[in-house]
């Protein structure tokens, strides 16, 4: 049997059994090259699931849908590596009761769709810690090293030219599933933290300020980059950021439930490099 | 019944520069200024096209614009008077606006109330809370030619004694003998001195009883004020195409174009913010 | 006989136009995504696009426009005007989705106020637009009733010859006539027969689907929660979109001085229709779908007899959730049947 029949299975097994009210997979897509998101609340849909190598959201950010699991009933969700980790944020951070989220972990090594076996974060301990020695497979290394090599001022104008791009859509930010915020920061006027205008400098104000947010709690899971109608590099903001908190406090976003967010607590032994 | 066209070849966008004459406080929180043109182009436009009803924008610059109604009636143009309560950016700049500082209007816009219509009729005003300003424009409007009307009365509650607005006026209007005023604060609201109404709008509306024949009546709330209120006026024989509301929506440019003050397919506007009650049952009630 | 402008001879019209004072836009790539810009040399063109990411409607309708500079003392207001950048341009190389966007949109920019940023830059521009020979699978405009050679909002419409060496010109207005007299030279007369256009399927059926949204009845319905689940209420298929209208109203600097801006603004934004008070008439996500489709196609057609939609895609074929006006526009239709 396909890992893809197998999921859909047990997916009907789940809902059958009343063990989730629901089951947030991924299903067909306007083109044979697309998935979209899908809920299935009925054993009889499930059969509307697909999971192949062009499931690549992350889509633990459904997971923080205002209500959703508020009445603690259960909800299955088809997470990636990088999706468990993201709930693994979600739930350190208070968002949420990993409890109430039951994982079909799945794979896609060079494209390749695997099955991972476990239903509950904790199941996945070994497999998140291992990636964290492993190098990032970051798609654009090349232009990383690229960028990296610049002079200040190069890169400063390389960045210059990809913000003044940006339209202030805030894709980015909704397809983020870290950036849960009820209110974000700059839909707040009272005062008015950042300009709210799509010009360079309120491009550069807005993406800055993301960046440094998800600083050490990013996971890198592109669905920014992909979100991006501008196709702005910005997976690589990201990768640079978790880079700096990995050398810096030996932090990778996302291992555990109750890992302890990095920039909001303090060790005797963090490195005081950062601070000027 | 858009009345303003205005000429082509100007910036819709650039409001008028207008002076802070005088301002007083009304309630916590709520305060009226009286704001003078300071360029006699603004003022003959203004005086063209403001009737009653109509809507502006103020504003301070560097915090933005904000809407609200134009609380001076249509038959005193030589200023603009308002009535805001301080809640959001631009309203809590121009709290902190003084006497002799300037601010901005831009409008006045949207429709109107019809008040040929109301010729020869008897008038019944009501309002809840902050949402005196708008009626008040129109009391004084028929005030202002009040032999063109028949009976007046107006029906005004609050949530307490210090919540009423224009208190002055008020006094003005219950020692007047061609108005009827109804005074009511909620029960609660009441000051150990006050020697009016105790109760909410729509109850004391019901004891007060208006007839219904040839009466049309105003009506401005909150939005469960209205609700309820209009279920009274339904009980005393009002025919919901008598009662006349207006409708407020967050707007950015009053114009038409910024696309976010409509229910259903009206505009608030521009085809608004005056509507009977009728209008208002026949838009969709998810988009109020 | 027709009029042809052989390709080799497009470089020549640019320099012509760019030497009379006009600015030349056409599609362009920019840093890994595809825009109109101006351009110093036909060579900059990127004409084989299906269609640019972005619509051409910033080139009329800018995500940012300063409208005022204000400087205050105690004793005045100060306050120059910004007016759009005047000078006439040419923009060579639309597609006709986004030319009738632009014709769509006329009417609300001038309904009774007239907004001088728009028609400014409205009249000083010539819009040359190349009848489409391909199209991807998220063009939708025949379901529009529009077509790959529309000439709504254009004032040339260009014809590809089935040779790929030129285009048939086809002068719709005075404008249009206008700018190519300056190149009346370096066009030939010939025979050339033009490319067939590309053929767009119906997706569905646009009145069918307008009397639906007509109906109060399915103002509430169930359909509007399950169609937009997924939306996770980003503004990308508002910006791209080049019809989508919608502003914000911002001053930017202190009190003493700074501008005032006109940004775009998004109905899928929460915060679009939020009362200072905090009740929002369309506080969920499925509320503020319903709004744009409405809007597209019930209310602005109710106002200005026509859809607020040109068929262009952009919304699907950008949207992060594969969401967008098709698939909405396509289960209306089965609902109406």
């Amino acid at each position: 049997m396909s890992i893809e029949q197998q999921y859909r299975t047990r997916a009907k097994e789940l809902l059958s059994a009343g063990e989730v009210k629901m089951v947030i997979g991924y299903g067909a897509g306007t083109t044979a090259e697309r998935r979209r998101p899908i809920f299935i609340t009925s054993p009889d849909e499930t059969e509307r699931l697909v999971l192949d190598s062009a499931c690549i959201a992350n889509l633990s950010g459904y997971l923080v849908t205002e209500g959703l699991l508020s009445d603690e009933k259960r909800v299955a969700v088809f997470l990636r590596p990088e999706g468990i980790r993201a709930l693994n944020v979600l739930a350190a951070e208070a968002q949420l009761d990993p409890l109430q989220v039951v994982i079909i972990g799945f794979d896609l090594p060079k494209g390749e769709l695997k099955s991972l076996q476990g239903s509950s974060v904790d199941d996945f301990t070994d497999l998140l810690g291992a990636l964290k020695e492993s190098t990032p497979d970051v798609d654009g290394r090349e232009l990383l090293e690229k960028i990296e090599k610049m002079s200040p001022e190069e890169r400063f104008a390389f960045w210059q030219e990809e913000f003044s791009k940006c339209i202030k859509c805030y894709a980015c930010r909704q397809a983020c599933p870290m950036c849960y915020c009820r209110r974000c920061i700059v839909d707040s006027n009272q005062p008015q933290w950042v300009n709210t205008s799509s010009h360079t400098l309120g491009n550069f104000e807005w993406n800055i300020v993301r960046a440094f947010h998800l600083s050490g709690r990013c996971v890198e899971c592109g669905n920014c980059d992909r979100a991006c109608p501008v196709n702005i590099p910005l997976r690589l903001i990201n990768r640079k950021m978790a880079q700096e908190v990995l050398d810096s406090f030996n932090h990778f976003a996302g291992t555990s439930k109750t890992q302890e967010p990095v920039l909001a607590s303090f060790k005797k032994d963090d490195s005081e490099t950062f601070i000027l | 019944m858009t009345e303003n066209n205005h000429n082509a070849a100007q910036n819709i966008y650039k409001p008028a520069t207008m002076k802070i004459v005088d301002r007083r406080d009304e309630a916590p929180g709520v305060r009226t200024m009286k704001l003078e043109f300071q360029d006699p182009a603004d003022h003959e436009l203004f005086k063209e096209t403001y009737r009653t009803g109509m809507f502006g924008l103020y504003g301070v610059y560097g915090e933005g614009e904000s809407t609200f109604c134009v609380a001076s009636p249509e038959t005193r143009k030589e200023y603009i008077e308002c009535t805001f309560r301080e809640s959001g950016r631009v309203t809590s700049a121009l709290a902190r606006a003084d006497i002799g500082d300037l601010v901005t209007f831009r409008g006045p816009y949207g429709n109107r109330f019809p008040l040929e219509e109301f010729y020869g009729k008897n008038l019944l005003f009501i309002a809840g809370g902050i949402a005196l300003p708008p009626t008040r424009s129109v009391i004084w409007s028929c005030l202002d030619q009040r032999e063109k009307f028949g009976k007046v009365t107006i029906v005004y509650g609050a949530r307490t004694v210090a919540d009423l607005v224009y208190k002055h006026e008020l006094e003005e209007w219950m020692q007047r003998d061609d108005v009827e005023l109804v005074l009511a604060v909620d029960p609660g609201g009441e000051s150990p001195d006050w020697k009016h109404r105790i109760g909410f709008v729509p109850t004391v509306l019901e004891e007060a009883a208006p007839s219904p024949d040839n009466c049309v009546a105003v009506l401005c709330g909150p939005p469960i004020m209205i609700k309820f209120t209009l279920i009274s006026l339904k009980k005393l024989g009002f025919d919901e195409s008598n009662v006349y509301t207006t409708l407020e929506n967050r707007m950015k440019c009053g114009l038409g174009k910024c696309g976010r003050c409509n229910v259903g397919s009206i505009y608030v506007c521009k085809e608004g913010p005056v509507f009977t009650a009728e209008e208002v049952s026949r838009m969709p009630a998810a988009d109020l | 006989m027709t009029k042809i402008l052989f390709t080799d001879k497009l470089d020549s019209c640019v320099e012509r136009w760019r030497s009379a004072g006009m600015t030349v836009i056409g599609p362009v790539q920019r840093a890994n995504s595809s825009v109109y810009d101006a351009v110093k040399s036909a060579s900059e063109l990127d004409l084989n696009l299906v269609l640019t990411d972005r619509s051409i409607k910033e080139l009329f309708f800018p995500q940012s426009e300063p409208m005022l500079r204000y400087a205050i003392t105690k004793a005045e207001i100060n306050t120059d005007e910004f007016l759009p950048p005047s000078g006439p341009r040419i923009i060579f190389g639309a597609r006709a989705c986004d030319a009738s966007g632009l014709a769509i949109d006329d009417p609300l920019f001038g309904w009774d106020y007239k907004d001088e940023y728009w028609f400014q830059r409205r009249n000083e521009s010539v819009i040359v637009t190349i009848a489409c020979t391909k199209a991807d699978e998220f063009c939708m405009c025949t379901s529009l009733k529009l077509s790959p050679d529309s000439t709504k909002g254009s004032d040339i419409l260009l014809r590809p010859l089935e040779n790929n060496k030129g285009w048939q010109v086809e002068e719709l207005t005075d404008r249009g006539r206008e700018a190519f007299k300056s190149v009346a030279d370096l066009l030939q007369e010939g025979s050339d027969p033009a490319a067939a256009t590309v053929t767009v399927p119906e997706k569905f059926n646009a009145d069918a689907c307008a009397e639906w949204l007509k109906n109060p009845e399915n103002f509430e319905s169930r359909f509007w929660k399950e169609i937009s689940a997924r939306c996770i209420g980003c503004g990308s298929c508002t910006y791209l979109c080049p019809t989508c209208h919608c502003f914000d109203i911002q001053d930017e600097g202190g009190s003493f001085e700074g501008i005032r801006r006109k940004n775009w603004d998004s109905c899928s934004f929460a915060l679009f229709t939020m009362h200072t008070s905090g009740h929002n008439p369309r506080s969920t996500q499925s509320a503020r779908w319903r709004q744009r489709i409405m809007h597209k196609f019930n209310y602005f057609p109710g106002k200005f007899s026509a859809n607020s939609c040109s068929g262009c895609g952009r919304c699907t074929r950008e949207c992060p959730v594969d969401m967008g006006i098709t698939e909405t526009l396509q289960e209306i239709s089965k609902l109406s049947q």
